[in-house]
Parts: C-alpha cells; sequence; structure tokens
C-alpha cells in the first residue's frame, strides 16, 4: 500500500491544475472538477484504510521523488500514514464535500466563482501535503499551500479594505510561523545530520530510543515548532488573528477558520510528538499556554456581539482544551475532540446569518430585561474588568502592530542611507565585488571571514527593512527586496565553502521572479496607471492577467514552495551552522520580511479599493 | 443648510447628520425606503449628482455601460433620439447624440467627504480610523446588543456615556481609556463635549461641521444605526438609551486617546495648527457637467425604452379586444383580494389562466386593517401596517398551544468551556449528519424563518371590540363594529368592488420564508412593516363576514350577498405555498366550491412556481412541473441557497385601474397592480386615498432597489455571503467593520434600476386635481422620484406628466409579441450569463400578450 501514498497528495494536485484550466464562467464543470478530487481522493482513502487495517494499523512510510540531493542536504518528497493523518484526513474529506457542495450554490454568479473553487481545491492539496508528509520538509509544502491560500481567500472580496488588510494581517502571523517552521528544520537538519523522517522517530520512540539527548535540543527544536502550532491554531498571545480572517464567503470561514486550518496546529504537535513526549515540562509549557488560552477565549466570546467573532474564540477555546488533552497524552481524545469541534464550528459558520430570526424570535417570547450590574464587591469589580478586557480582546488584537509592524516601521523609517539609488549605484556594485571576493576566497583576510556573513546578511536585512516601508514607486522596493536577497545569498556564500551550483539555483530563481515583477510595473505604467505604495490601486479589477502574473513573481521572490527559490532557501539555510545564532536570526528576520514586503506590494498594486469614479467605489470602514 | 460662516452649532450640525446618515432601523423591522431620502425636496436628477458629489455615491451606470446597453437593444435609438430631443431641441440631437454615444468621459470620485480627516494620514501619518474604529464598533455592538453575548454591556439604563464612565471608575484596572488626560476629560463632564474635544483635535471651530461628516460618514452605518435608535426606541425589544451626541462624544475621546497613546500626551498639535485649512461648504451648490447631462439622456432613454414597450403592450392589448375592457367577468367562480405586491402578478395571472370564470384584485397588503398584533405568549406588540400609520388598535391572540422548539446549534452553551467541550463531543459529530440531511433534503426548522408561523393557524383572534374601555397600554382591544365597517367599506370602494360579489372572496396576504436570511424582513409583505399579511387577512375576512357589519353596509348602500363568505389566507412568495385560515366556518356549498378552487390554486402555484424558477439557475425549468414545485419549496428552506427568491428585484411598474387594463399582458412580475375602478369613481374622491400610499411604499421599494443596485457598495449591502450578523440588529462584512445598511447584491442583481412609472386609469385632469390635493404626494411626480401616466378611459389615450401637466403620450415601439403558450414562453427564457448589468437585463421578458386560447394545463 505504501506505493498508493503519493497519490494522496497527487490527485489533488492534478485536480488543482484542471481546475485551473477550466473557463470561468463553467460553474458546473467548476465544481464537479473540485468534487471528482476531493470525491476521487477519498475513494483511494478508503482503499489505503483497509489495506492499513488488514496490516494492523502499522505506520506506513513511503519514499517519493528526490528533489535535490548532495552528498549533506537531501530534499525529497516522503509520505506517512498513521492514526493521525487518518482521522485527521477523514474530517477534512468530509467537510471538503460538503463545503464543496454547499459553496456550489451559495457561491454561484459570484465574480470569483473559480477563484474560489481553485482555492478550496488547492487549500485541500495542501492539507493532503501536511496529513501525509513523511518528513518536515514535504509538510512545510503544504504549509506554504495553506499560507497562500488563506492568503486569498481572505482577500476574496479584494476589492474592500478591510478584508485586504486582514488577508495582510493574518498572512503576517503564518509567515511568522512559516520562517519558525523553517527553524525547526533547520535545527533538526543541524541535531540529526540529514533530513529525519517522522517513520523513524516514531519508531524509536515506540522502541523506547533517546531521540534528542541535549538538554538545549530537547527544548529548543520542540520550541520551534510550538510556535508554530500556537500561530496557526490561534492560541494565546496570536489568537486575534482569527476572527479578522473571517472575511471571504461564510463557506470558506467556516472551513478554513471554524475547522480545518485551525485545528492544523494541534497535527503538527501530534506530528513531531516523539521530539518532545518525554519532555513533561515542556508538556507542561504547552498545557498552561492551552489553559491560558481556553479561559482568555471564553470570556472573549462570552461578550461578543458579532457572531462569528463569537464562534471564533468559542473554537479557539476548544482548542485550548485540546492542546492540554494532548499535553496529558489523551490523543486519542483530542483527535475525537477535534473532529467533534471541526464540525460543530463549521456548522455554526455555515447557518450563522440565521441566528438573527432564531434569537429575536427567541426574545420575542421569552425576553427578561437583563439586571444591572452592582459595583458593591470585589467580584462585582473584577468581573466588570474582564469585561472591559473582553471587549479590548485582552488587547492581542494591538500586539501584532505594537511589537511586530510598528518597531519594522520605526527601524524603516530610520534608515535614511538606504534607497533606490544608494541600492544601483553602492549596493549593486558592492554585490558584483563580493561575488568576486566569494570566487577567490583566499584574497579574503581571515579575521575578516568571521565577520563578513553577518555584515552581509545585516545589510540585506536593512534593505528589506526599507524595502518594507516604502511608499513611493513600487519598482523601488522591488529593488531594495531583490539586492536584498542578493546580499544574503552573498553571505551564505562566505560562509562556508560550497558547492556554487546551490547559490545559483536560488539566485535563478530571484532573478526570474525579480524580471517579471518589473515586467509587470512595466505593462502598468505603459497604461499610465499609478504603481505607488502609498495606498492601494485595486488593478486587479481591470488587469486581472497582470495581477495572476505578479503574484507568480511575487510567490518566486518568497520562496514559494517548487519554485527554484524555495529549493535553495532550504539548502541555503542548511549551510549556516549550529552556532551561528547570529546569522541564523538575520536570515530567519529577512525571510520573514521578504515575505511580507512583497505580499504587501502586491496588496497595495492589485488589491483594495481603487479610486475610480466609473465603478462603485467601497468604504474603507467595510 | 447654510455653513461654513455660521458659528459653530451643535445642535444644527447633529440635526443634518441625522437627516443624511442612513435611517434603516434594526433588521428584524425591514421597511423599503428612498436611500437618499434625505435629498428628496430637489427634483431627482439635481439630488443623485448633488448626493454624489458630497458623498462619492455611484447614482447612474457609467457612461460605457449605458452604451453596451444601446448597443445591445436594450436602449433603443428612436427613444435616445427622442430623449434628446425634449432635453435639448431638434438642433441639438446632433451634438448630443455624438456625446453620448462616443464622446470619451473621465469619470471622476473625489467626494467632498472625508477631505478634511484626511489630513491625519497625509501630516500625521497615522491611520486614526485602524486604530479607534475596530474598538469604537465593538463597544457600540455590545452596547446595542440584542442577544448574541452573553454577558450584556454594564449599564445600558444609564446612557452610553455614563455606562462608559461607570465600566472607566468601577474596573480594576480602568476601562477602554489609556491617557491619563482622556481619562481625567471623561470625568470632567463641563469639557466632555463636541466643542470642547473638537477644540482638542481641530481647533478652528469653523471646520467642526466638516469634521464631524467626515467622520460619521467613515462608517455610516454604525452612526446611523445610533440615530436610527435614538429616534425609535422601540425599534430593538430590549431598550438601549443612547443618543447620537454620545457616540459621538465617545468616538472624540477614542481618537484623543490614541493620538496620545501615538504621540504621547500634548506632544502633538490640533490640526489646524499644523497646517492651513480652508473650510470646505459639504453642501455648496454642485455644477451641472456635461457628462452628467450625457448619464440624463441615457437614463432616461433607458427608463423610456421599457416604458415604451409597455404602453404599446397596452395599446395593443386595447386595439385587438376593445370590449373587453367594459367586461365583466361573467359567472364568477370566486375573486381573490391580493396584496399589490408585484410578485403577485404572476399567481394573479396564473390563476386568471387556469380558472377564466375567477377574478383577482389587488391593494395595499395590510387589507385597510392597521393594528398592533400581540402574540400569544409573546412580551411585545408587533405592527402589522405600513411604517407612516400609527394604530391604535391591538389585535390579540388567544389560546394556541405555541410550542417552540429548538435549535440547539444556536444554543449559548456551546460558547461556555464546558458546554462547548460537551458540545463539541456530542453536537459535533452529529452536526456532520445534520449538514449532510440539509444539503440533500432541506426541510423547515426552528432556526429558518417561516411565513405560516407568524400567526398560528389555530389560534383564535380577538378582533370584535364590544366595550371600547376595554384598552390594554394605551391601545383599544379589538374593532367596534362601525369602525369595522369604515374599514371593509374603504377597502372595497378603493378597489372598485361594489357589486357581482362572487360566493367566496379570498383575502390573500403574502410572506417569504427562508433559511440563513437576515434580510428575511425585506421579502416579507412592505404594507405590514415588513412581515407577513397574514393577520391581516384574517383580520379583515372576520370583518367582511360580520352579520353586524354587513348590515352596516347595506345602510351605506354596499350590499354584499348573504351568501358571499370571505376566507383569509397567506401565500409564501417563496415556498410558492398557500394556507387559509378559519375554513370550517365556510357554509357547506361555499366549502364545496373551495375544495375544488384549492385545486385551482394549486394549478395557478404550480405555474407561477416554473415562472419563478426560471431565474433561478439550480431549478430546470423545462422538467416536470411538480418536480420544479418541490424544488421552489426546498430552496425556501435551504442553508445553501442565497437567493429563496429575488424579492422586488425587477420592479418598475405600478398600474392603477381595473384588472382588464392589464389582463392578458405579460409584464414579467414587473408590476405593481392596485384595483381601480373609474367607474365607480368619476370624478376621483376615492382616487387620493388610492394613490397616496403609492408613493412612500411602491416608490420607496422601487428606489431602495435603485440605488442599492447602482451602487451596492456605498448604499446597498454588498455581497450577503460575507454577512456577519451584529447584535441581532444589523449585518457587517467584517469583525472590524461598519454595519451595511441597503440591499445585499444577491436582491439586487436582476434589477434593472429604473424610476416606477404609475399609470392610472382615469381622465388626466381628475388625476392631476388628485395628486395636487396633497403637497408631498405632489412633489414625489413634480420632482421626478416616481414617473406617472395617465390613460384616459374615454379616449384610450396615454398622458404622461412632466413639468406640471399632463402631455399626450404615442407610444412608438411596433408589433409586440404574441405568446401561444405559457409554457413555451418561459421556456424560451434566456439565463444571464454574469449578473453584470448588460446581461442581466437580457434574461428579462419583453412584453407579450398572452394569446386567450391557450390551455394553460397543457
Amino acid at each position: 500500500m505504501t506505493e498508493l501514498l503519493q497519490y494522496l497528495v497527487l490527485i489533488p494536485l492534478a485536480g488543482f491544475v484542471a481546475g485551473l484550466l477550466l473557463p470561468p464562467k463553467r460553474e458546473t464543470a467548476i465544481y464537479w472538477s473540485a468534487i471528482a478530487t476531493v470525491g476521487l481522493n477519498s475513494l483511494l482513502f478508503v482503499g489505503i484504510f483497509v489495506l492499513w487495517a488488514k496490516s494492523g494499523f502499522a505506520d506506513q512510510h513511503a519514499d517519493g521523488p528526490v528533489l535535490y540531493s548532495t552528498n549533506t542536504a537531501n530534499f525529497s518528497i516522503n509520505f506517512f500514514f498513521d492514526r493521525n493523518s487518518a482521522v485527521y484526513f477523514f474530517v477534512t474529506s468530509v467537510l471538503a464535500f460538503l463545503v464543496l457542495t454547499f459553496s456550489r450554490y451559495y457561491i454561484h454568479r459570484e465574480k470569483g466563482f473559480k477563484r474560489f473553487f481553485n482555492n478550496l481545491v488547492f487549500f485541500y492539496t495542501g492539507l493532503c501535503f501536511i496529513l501525509f508528509a513523511g518528513n518536515l520538509e514535504t509538510l512545510f509544502v503544504g504549509w506554504e499551500i495553506i499560507s497562500i491560500t488563506s492568503f486569498f481567500l481572505i482577500a476574496y472580496y479584494r476589492e474592500r479594505y478591510l478584508p485586504v488588510k486582514n488577508a495582510l494581517k493574518v498572512v503576517s502571523f503564518y509567515r511568522v510561523a512559516d520562517v519558525f517552521l523553517l527553524l525547526g528544520i533547520w535545527m533538526c537538519h543541524h541535531y540529526f545530520e540529514r533530513n529525519i523522517q517522522f517513520a523513524e522517530i516514531r519508531e524509536m520512540y515506540r522502541n523506547g530510543l533517546p531521540i534528542i539527548t541535549e538538554i538545549g535540543y530537547q527544548w529548543a527544536i520542540p520550541s520551534m515548532f510550538l510556535v508554530v502550532a500556537l500561530v496557526k491554531s490561534a492560541q494565546l498571545p496570536f489568537s486575534a488573528w482569527l476572527p479578522r480572517a473571517m472575511e471571504g464567503p461564510t463557506t470558506s470561514s467556516a472551513i478554513f477558520y471554524g475547522s480545518l486550518a485551525v485545528h492544523i496546529g494541534i497535527f503538527l504537535l501530534l506530528r513531531t510528538e516523539p521530539l518532545w513526549a518525554d519532555n513533561t515540562g515542556f508538556r507542561v509549557l504547552f498545557g498552561t499556554i492551552g489553559l491560558l488560552t481556553t479561559l482568555v477565549a471564553t470570556f472573549t466570546a462570552r461578550v461578543q456581539s458579532n457572531i462569528k467573532t463569537q464562534i471564533a474564540y468559542s473554537s479557539i477555546a476548544q482548542i485550548g482544551i485540546i492542546f492540554i488533552e494532548v499535553a496529558l497524552g489523551l490523543n486519542l481524545l483530542a483527535l475525537v475532540h477535534f473532529a467533534g469541534n471541526a464540525f460543530l464550528r463549521t456548522y455554526q459558520l455555515l447557518v450563522s446569518p440565521s441566528v438573527l430570526n432564531y434569537l429575536i424570535h427567541d426574545q420575542f417570547f421569552n425576553f427578561i430585561p437583563p439586571q444591572q450590574n452592582a459595583t458593591n464587591t470585589f467580584s462585582d469589580k473584577l468581573r466588570l474588568t474582564a469585561y472591559t478586557w473582553s471587549i479590548r480582546e485582552w488587547n492581542l488584537d494591538g500586539f501584532a502592530y505594537r511589537y511586530l509592524w510598528k518597531p519594522l516601521k520605526f527601524m524603516g523609517n530610520h534608515l535614511s542611507f538606504v534607497n533606490a539609488w544608494s541600492t544601483v549605484w553602492l549596493y549593486l556594485p558592492l554585490f558584483s565585488v563580493g561575488m568576486y571576493y566569494a570566487y577567490h576566497r583566499e584574497q579574503v583576510p581571515v579575521f575578516l571571514g568571521k565577520w563578513l556573513p553577518i555584515a552581509l546578511a545585516l545589510v540585506g536585512v536593512f534593505l528589506i527593512l526599507k524595502a518594507f516601508v516604502k511608499r513611493n514607486e513600487a519598482w523601488r522596493a522591488w529593488l531594495l527586496i531583490v539586492t536584498s536577497q542578493l546580499f544574503i545569498a552573498l553571505a551564505i556564500a562566505f560562509n562556508e565553502q560550497f558547492d556554487f551550483a546551490q547559490i545559483y539555483l536560488y539566485l535563478s530563481g530571484i532573478l526570474v521572479s525579480a524580471a517579471l515583477g518589473y515586467w509587470c510595473f512595466w505593462l502598468l505604467r505603459r497604461r499610465s496607471e499609478a504603481t505607488t505604495l502609498d495606498r492601494y490601486h485595486g488593478h486587479s479589477y481591470e488587469y486581472p492577467r497582470i495581477a495572476i502574473l505578479f503574484m507568480i513573481a511575487s510567490l518566486g521572490l518568497t520562496g514559494f514552495p517548487i519554485t527554484p527559490t524555495f529549493v535553495g532557501e532550504d539548502i541555503i539555510l542548511g549551510h549556516v551552522h549550529e552556532n551561528q545564532y547570529a546569522l541564523t536570526m538575520l536570515i530567519a528576520f529577512s525571510l520573514i520580511l521578504d515575505g511580507l514586503a512583497v505580499m504587501r506590494i502586491y496588496a497595495r498594486l492589485f488589491l483594495g479599493p481603487h479610486t475610480k469614479g466609473y465603478h462603485e467605489v467601497a468604504y474603507r470602514s467595510s | 443648510m447654510g455653513h461654513a460662516t455660521h458659528p459653530f452649532d451643535l445642535k444644527h450640525v447633529l440635526h443634518e447628520l441625522r437627516h443624511y446618515l442612513p435611517s434603516q432601523t434594526p433588521l428584524k423591522d425591514f421597511i423599503h425606503h428612498n436611500t437618499l431620502h434625505a435629498f428628496q425636496e430637489m427634483p431627482f436628477y439635481e439630488a443623485i449628482f448633488t448626493a454624489s458629489s458630497i458623498f462619492g455615491y455611484q447614482v447612474t451606470f457609467n457612461v460605457h455601460e449605458y452604451r453596451r446597453l444601446h448597443q445591445i437593444g436594450r436602449i433603443r435609438d428612436e427613444i435616445l433620439d427622442r430623449v434628446i430631443r425634449e432635453r435639448h431641441g431638434e438642433r441639438e440631437v446632433k451634438i448630443w447624440k455624438e456625446r453620448a454615444l462616443s464622446k470619451p468621459y473621465k469619470h471622476e470620485y473625489e467626494p467632498r467627504v472625508g477631505r478634511l480627516r484626511e489630513a491625519w494620514k497625509n501630516l500625521y501619518r497615522i491611520d486614526l480610523d485602524n486604530l479607534v474604529q475596530p474598538l469604537f464598533f465593538r463597544i457600540l455592538g455590545s452596547y446595542l446588543d440584542q442577544g448574541i453575548a452573553l454577558w450584556h454591556f454594564p449599564f445600558v439604563d444609564q446612557g452610553l456615556l455614563s455606562a462608559v464612565r461607570e465600566l472607566e471608575k468601577e474596573g480594576l484596572t480602568g476601562g477602554f481609556f489609556r491617557s491619563g488626560r482622556v481619562r481625567a476629560l471623561l470625568f470632567d463632564e463641563a469639557n466632555c463635549t463636541i466643542p470642547h474635544l473638537l477644540h482638542l483635535l481641530v481647533g478652528d471651530p469653523a471646520l467642526y461641521e466638516q469634521y464631524l461628516f467626515d467622520q460619521q460618514f467613515g462608517h455610516r452605518g454604525w452612526s446611523g444605526m445610533v440615530a436610527t435608535i435614538e429616534e425609535k426606541p422601540d425599534s430593538v425589544l430590549y431598550p438601549k438609551k443612547i443618543s447620537l451626541e454620545e457616540a459621538i462624544v465617545l468616538e472624540l475621546l477614542l481618537e484623543l486617546d490614541a493620538l496620545d497613546q501615538e504621540f504621547g500626551e500634548t506632544q502633538w498639535k490640533p490640526l489646524v495648527e499644523t497646517s492651513r485649512f480652508e473650510p470646505l461648504n459639504l453642501f455648496a451648490k454642485v455644477e451641472r457637467t456635461e457628462l452628467q447631462e450625457v448619464l440624463m439622456i441615457w437614463q432616461d432613454a433607458f427608463e423610456w425604452s421599457y416604458y415604451d414597450d409597455v404602453l404599446a403592450g397596452l395599446q395593443h392589448l386595447r386595439s385587438i379586444e376593445p370590449e373587453q375592457e367594459q367586461e365583466d367577468v361573467p359567472d364568477k367562480t370566486f375573486q381573490a383580494i391580493f396584496c399589490l405586491d408585484e410578485r403577485e402578478g404572476s399567481l394573479r395571472r396564473h390563476l386568471e389562466l387556469t380558472d377564466t370564470h375567477c377574478e383577482t384584485l389587488g391593494c395595499p397588503g395590510f387589507f385597510g386593517v392597521e393594528f398592533y398584533f400581540h402574540h400569544a405568549g409573546g412580551k411585545f406588540y408587533e405592527k402589522l401596517c405600513p411604517l407612516q400609520v400609527t394604530p391604535h388598535h391591538l389585535i390579540k391572540e388567544t389560546k394556541g398551544n405555541h410550542k417552540r422548539e429548538h435549535e440547539h446549534f444556536h444554543s449559548k452553551h456551546t460558547h461556555r468551556v464546558f458546554g462547548g467541550f460537551f458540545s463539541s463531543l456530542s453536537l459535533g459529530l452529529w452536526s456532520a449528519v445534520k449538514l449532510t440531511l440539509n444539503l440533500f433534503r432541506p426541510r423547515m426548522s426552528p432556526a429558518i424563518s417561516n411565513a405560516f408561523a407568524h400567526m398560528q393557524l389555530d389560534g383564535e383572534l380577538i378582533i370584535e371590540n364590544t366595550d371600547p374601555g376595554q384598552m390594554e397600554n394605551g391601545l383599544q382591544i379589538g374593532y367596534t363594529v362601525p369602525e369595522m365597517t369604515d374599514r371593509v367599506e374603504n377597502l372595497l370602494r378603493g378597489i372598485g368592488m361594489v357589486s357581482n360579489f362572487a360566493d367566496i372572496v379570498y383575502v390573500l396576504g403574502h410572506g417569504s420564508s427562508s433559511a440563513n436570511n437576515p434580510h428575511h424582513g425585506a421579502y416579507d409583505c412592505g404594507a405590514c412593516s415588513g412581515r407577513p399579511g397574514s393577520v391581516n387577512a384574517r383580520v379583515f375576512a372576520f370583518m367582511a363576514n360580520h352579520a353586524g357589519v354587513r348590515t352596516l353596509l347595506d345602510s351605506r348602500g354596499l350590499h354584499i350577498p348573504a351568501t358571499t363568505q370571505f376566507l383569509g389566507g397567506l401565500h409564501d412568495t417563496a415556498a410558492d405555498e398557500i394556507a387559509f385560515f378559519d375554513e370550517k366556518t365556510l357554509a357547506p356549498a361555499n366549502a364545496e366550491a373551495h375544495k375544488r378552487n384549492r385545486g385551482i390554486f394549486e394549478e395557478a402555484l404550480d405555474l407561477n412556481a416554473k415562472e419563478r424558477s426560471r431565474r433561478f439557475v439550480s431549478i430546470n425549468t423545462k422538467q416536470d412541473i411538480r418536480k420544479i414545485r418541490e424544488a421552489i419549496r426546498r430552496r425556501s428552506v435551504s442553508y445553501f441557497e442565497p437567493r429563496p427568491e429575488l424579492g422586488h428585484g425587477t420592479n418598475a411598474l405600478c398600474f392603477v385601474g381595473h384588472r382588464s387594463l392589464t389582463k392578458g399582458l405579460f409584464l414579467d412580475r414587473r408590476a405593481f397592480l392596485n384595483s381601480y375602478d373609474y367607474r365607480t369613481d368619476p370624478d376621483g374622491k376615492l382616487l387620493l386615498g388610492v394613490m397616496r400610499p403609492l408613493p412612500p411604499v411602491c416608490g420607496g421599494i422601487n428606489l431602495e432597489y435603485y440605488f442599492s443596485r447602482m451602487d451596492n457598495q456605498k448604499l446597498g449591502a454588498g455581497p450577503k455571503l460575507s454577512h456577519h450578523v451584529v447584535g441581532l440588529i444589523g449585518v457587517a462584512n467584517s469583525s472590524d467593520g461598519d454595519l451595511r445598511p441597503g440591499l445585499p447584491l444577491q436582491m439586487i442583481e436582476v434589477h434593472d434600476p429604473i424610476r416606477l412609472l404609475i399609470l392610472v386609469e382615469h381622465d388626466p385632469e381628475v388625476v392631476l386635481r388628485t395628486i395636487k390635493m396633497e403637497p408631498a404626494l405632489y412633489d414625489w411626480f413634480d420632482k421626478g422620484w416616481v414617473h406617472l401616466a395617465a390613460i384616459n378611459p374615454a379616449t384610450n389615450e396615454f398622458h404622461v406628466f412632466k413639468n406640471g401637466a399632463f402631455r399626450p403620450y404615442k407610444p412608438s415601439k411596433e408589433g409586440i409579441a404574441l405568446a401561444e403558450n405559457i409554457h413555451d414562453l418561459l421556456e424560451s427564457a434566456a439565463e444571464m450569463e454574469t449578473n453584470h448589468i448588460v446581461h442581466a437585463t437580457q434574461e428579462n421578458l419583453p412584453v407579450h400578450i398572452l394569446s386567450e386560447r391557450q390551455d394553460a394545463r397543457v
């Protein structure tokens, strides 16, 4: 049966590609292609399940294609199948099937009908990658797919301001998570000195073999994955993104944020269980976070006057409990709880518009004016305090703004020595010089060797910080981003003697994407359209094709899976040594920023409200 | 409206704000009204272009769209020529036509509102809206919340600001403010006023009004809701003390707090100290541009291209069957009085085709009986009459065991920690099953709005009042016999129903069942304040059957035969089902006839379902008619169906006249049909009463659809797929978003935004005299918000009202299509490719003459 596993991702991938080729107005065809994809995959799953049952429910591992291989690095797409995959896939399939059918009528005649279904199928593909991943690299592919489809589904109503703003907000959280996942992979790579497979660590764990023996790594590695899980499952302190993700049609909110995407953090924890299973302190840590989340989210849900936000926080509270269950080792309960919560919240979200009629009717017959609050006792005061905090969402929404965006903007704005011109006259020539010395490393003084990579990476970070706050022409910011990536590559080149082919792989991705991006700017400017970054322009309304082209360029530049940049990114991190914390941090930081800066440019140019008077302009508050 | 030069006059500005803010009430009542009611004292085009310049609304299509409508023939060339000729004279036809057809124009978007407040962003680099609005909306939402939250906002009986103060004072860590200065201001009631706060923020009184307009129109949904609840406190069931003034104070405080947080207390300066601002008079006169002239030409041509078809159809109908008009239906099997609602037009047509001896009539769906209704076991009254009417009577429902079922998925337990835990483990798995059932076998459930549940079928009503002293909360319980007689007489005379009564007269209200639909009130009967008309129908039937009433009517010269019985009923316009009330009161002979009539109704409902199905892609119009009917019924209880029905979409016409005026004409459910017989009212004494409600009710519906269609982002509610229900009072698009008044996209996408044409069957002189009696009524026509035409029964000529007078009109369309078979006609309809206006109009069926000989039953 193991050779069948790969088809669980190949079928959705094929279905996604098929869906892309269908004409946008053929709603029935688009729907059936999506349903066929999910249906076929579910049938295959049933077959695999039977075989799996026959094998006595033993874990299954299968090797897939090798994308890249050297003596030190091996990047292959492998598969793994166990109870967790089975339960998650069962819930995924049922919900995907139901929500797709629901959406067929619900989304009917929407301008973005095809976009919506393509995104749902791609999201499903991403989930399949995650659920059946045999190693962290494969899982990462799925992870990125989920991030990008999230962005598109939140910003589904791209002509309005808030969906676009919130899509960027959510994706910036996701980007942080993705980079932590990458760091986790990097640490594992260093610790195990190869790409570990889930099957082998599971096997070691079963046999009682120690997996991580160094105390530092016992905490560091699982902590990386924990951050990822906390972000994705909207646990403290990252909870506030979840209600803000409910911007698209109710059906996508239901399947993404009511159920599947938000429970995937739990899956990651369960998947990496052998890495922390014996670390009681770590269990206490995330169990406590789960508990705190449950408390805070329950209070917040109690005061919500917005039905979808209320469901979101109720769901977060239950996921907090699931964290506790996992911490207590009650994995089976956690799985059942996951399934129940996923179904319940999906259903609640789908029928949420009917709450108005139902509760008004209920109020009509049963209303009793609530008692007014007292202020006498301490517990009265405590209650009022909790009320205000809950209305303010415990300041969780301001969290990202205060601790992420604002400092970044502050730094970016104070880097006056970086701008597009200095890039052309200073940094690009500097890069050429750098390249020369990278080839002729024997000419570089030894004392520089240790600091040069850090200095170069720092320049890269400066450049990208500046790109992040640019408000004028988009091409300038784009130039800064590209140059920054070049400097990161250069930093790696100086860090270690290695095959230049790897750097070229990385750079080829960057440069092709960069050129594609410039072509898009040129196309827009030729049509005398504005390409500044000080406001949203919403060009996708008039130029959907340029928007798609630019999206591809953006994905390339941010290292989206399957692009050369991505493979390069993974390999490059492999060349950073385990004790080079500064360099690691800088590179990780630049990767986060790179993603954010690129998505920002895309959003500013192609999404949001426009200023043309010939069709309706949405309010900024909508 | 003079501004700018005045010093800041708070009272005046608050009044102006209330005037211009949307006035939609909380969604439990949905009453259609002219979205731009604030501009109604101006002529239509001046009003809409002024509103557009001030607030940035899109009020017409753009030039390209009109041109494409012209290319596909939806706007007729000869009509375009005629409109230009009328507007600019024969000599300029060529110039203006060229401008309309090919001159390039640039549509600018530069609303006056919002320019001052942009300074925060441009000069201070701070996004005040992002910092303030999410919290501000959340506070307002929680304060006004009717029952979503489990914890209610404390101290709502004290008013918004006092409640906020209490929270600030009693909370252990303070309340919503972080700046010490702002906190002090909050408690300093002498300075916690709008002028003082504006002084801190803006600095120059000449700019205050503009600033407040910028601020409040940055979230017109919430501001409008606050102003509406302030003005109509009983529009919510859980009473909330709030005022627009308080809300503005709170918002200003939050703005100060955000600025203090960002820049440090007193580290920043008010706007006027940073830059020079020229006060802008938002309401300054808007100069007409050439583009606007062109748009006016196009819109007129668009409208008249359709009206002309209709008038030509009417003319044709008269020419082929000249005697028909005089003729009353012979040997009536039954009569049925419907609401004038244009959705009932098709059912009436199908009834008449199925049984050529029945007669149908139309009047506003509250049937002239205005009252509050008290449900058995209900804690509140419901108003069941048009918005403008204030009833003094109460109808009470007694008995009837109102057993309400519960929907556990909406239960608050699921939002508690342990409740949520156990719900996930129990309800959770069940919900997967339930969702599957809902998808493949949709059926009625407690969470679905059910038109028939508005009144219990087996309940009893107290309708008659025997002792005028019987009062409840200032309302008289039931009507006395003379009061009942007045109402019955008024209605019957108004619709010209004074002789030749059939044995059974059905009185049919309408309502609409739908699932997952916060706007369900917008689908119900507008004349019953957005509720089903079942109680009104039943009450009217009771009155008209009352022996005392009959005697009194006799003495007033209105004789209803003793054999004639009135029977109330309700038509569900979404599910296409009918229920009748009090059937057991029928005399045996009538009961027998009623049994047969029910069969006629069923057949007509089948046909009606088929007619409606042509606009629903999910239903194949060519399949077996029974299957279509079933699909239509399922649609009304399907959670996944955002279009249970299409509401008033495509409404365009309103006929005031005898049924024979339009009988046999296929108008595609676009006409309100109000019965009126000029023969029983030669000098127009009754006409005023008949016409008075039409512009506000039908015109209100029409204009709300018009504006929601033209600008679905600003004046409509946008696609309903992403709506969040907030506080049970409204919908927003986002957890941090503004409320969205207006109609959602799914209601207006089939609509052709053209103004209503009211056509009266009477001598134009009489009509003119009638409308001049009431200035408010006259203004609707004179200012062009609603078109008016008359057909003179003596000459069969049309007259169109314009510039204060009726002028003769000759339809230019020739060759009205003839439909031999209604089934073929319905099946021939095109399906819209997208919901863009050019495609949407292609879906409409043109005016047809229905052949009399056809057999509808096939």
